[in-house]
Formats: structure tokens, C-alpha cells, sequence
């Protein structure tokens, strides 16, 4: 059986430069522990998942989004 | 040549907000004026992890007009100031995050939500 195709979630709301500091946006492109989402499972284009990878490191470092989650010292 | 740039600014949440507000303009003196600057200020907020004994930071975002060579002295200013926590400059050179939305788009986006109801 064919998989349903995914589309991008950028390309459909006409994004074309992914902004660093929407943090909730961002968030949604992180796992539980705050690893950035693989394109595999969220479906965002090539082009996109660049971008999208340095925004969310851009927001690490302004303590937007943590590098971290769920970890017990 | 003049470029267009991002600065997104974490003061130290303690700080008075007129005292913010002289650094941001002291900070902007040292830039070539080409442009008065626009300022965001986002206001105290928790930051997603403790920076030093922080928890939270206050957020200012503006974006500016400056010779690169103005760059060095600005960002060293910025550097040696205690009451700036954290600072991330970047080029601004498009406008970011989604546009906004008109009617037909909205309409598109309802039509598209029913589809995928009907898949299901």
C-alpha cells in the first residue's frame, strides 16, 4: 500500500524563511529530549530542514528552546 | 555598504528598565547612524535554562542599519557589559516566519482540514 504523502509544514504555510526566535514553531521540530526532529518524521523539504536546523540552534543559544529536556543530574 | 541587521539582546532581568533602554541607545551610538533603529522589546521572560545563577532575562530584539566596519566596536561595547547576559547579531536580510494569512489562503487551509477529515 502506497504511504500518504507528506508535505512540508513550511512550504504549505508559505514560509520562506523560518524565523529563529518562534520558539513554539520551533518546539514542535524537537523530540521529548530536545533533539532537532529528523526531515524522516516531520516531512519538512530539504531546503526547509536547513533552515530549520539553524534556527533551532540559534534559539538554544538564546535559551528559547533547551539544548536538553527530561534529563535528571 | 550599510546592511541590515538582527540584534536580539538578554539583559540581566534585575536591571531597571531605564537602564535598558541607555544601554540600547548607548549601544546604537556607537553604530554609524544610516536609519533610526526599531526596538522589540519582549520584556522579562524565563529562560529555558538557567544561564549562571539566571533564570530569567530581559528580551529585547532590534534590527538596525550599520556599516560593517562600525561592527567590531559595537559588539566589543556589548561584550564587556555586565548587564548584557547573552546577544546574538545577525544579518537581516529577509523578512522571516509566515506571512500573514489572506481570506482565500484561510479558506484553502479549512477546505484542506476537511479533506484530511474525509481520508480518516
Amino acid at each position: 500500500m502506497r504511504r500518504p504523502t507528506k508535505t512540508c509544514p513550511f512550504c504549505e504555510t508559505r514560509v520562506r524563511f523560518i524565523d529563529y526566535k518562534d520558539d513554539r514553531t520551533l518546539g514542535r521540530f524537537v523530540t521529548d529530549h530536545g533533539k532537532i526532529l529528523p526531515s524522516r518524521l516531520s516531512g519538512v523539504c530539504a531546503r526547509h530542514q536547513r533552515q530549520l536546523a539553524t534556527a533551532i540552534k540559534k534559539a538554544r543559544f538564546l535559551a528559547l528552546i533547551p539544548y536538553i529536556r527530561g534529563h535528571q543530574a | 555598504m550599510a546592511r541590515r541587521y538582527e540584534a536580539v539582546y538578554i539583559f540581566d532581568s534585575s536591571l531597571e528598565d531605564a537602564a535598558i533602554n541607555d544601554r540600547i541607545t548607548r549601544f546604537h551610538g556607537l553604530l554609524s547612524p544610516s536609519g533610526e533603529p526599531t526596538n522589540d522589546h519582549w520584556g522579562r521572560r524565563q529562560l529555558a535554562y538557567p544561564i549562571g545563577t539566571r533564570e530569567t532575562g530581559y528580551y529585547v530584539i532590534s534590527r538596525f542599519e550599520a556599516e560593517a566596519t562600525t561592527l567590531p566596536e559595537y559588539e566589543r561595547a556589548l561584550k564587556l557589559d555586565d548587564g548584557v547576559v547573552r546577544y546574538l547579531i545577525t544579518l537581516h536580510e529577509h523578512e522571516v516566519g509566515a506571512p500573514p494569512m489572506s481570506e482565500e489562503d484561510m479558506a484553502r487551509a479549512r477546505g484542506r482540514d476537511d479533506d484530511d477529515d474525509d481520508e480518516d
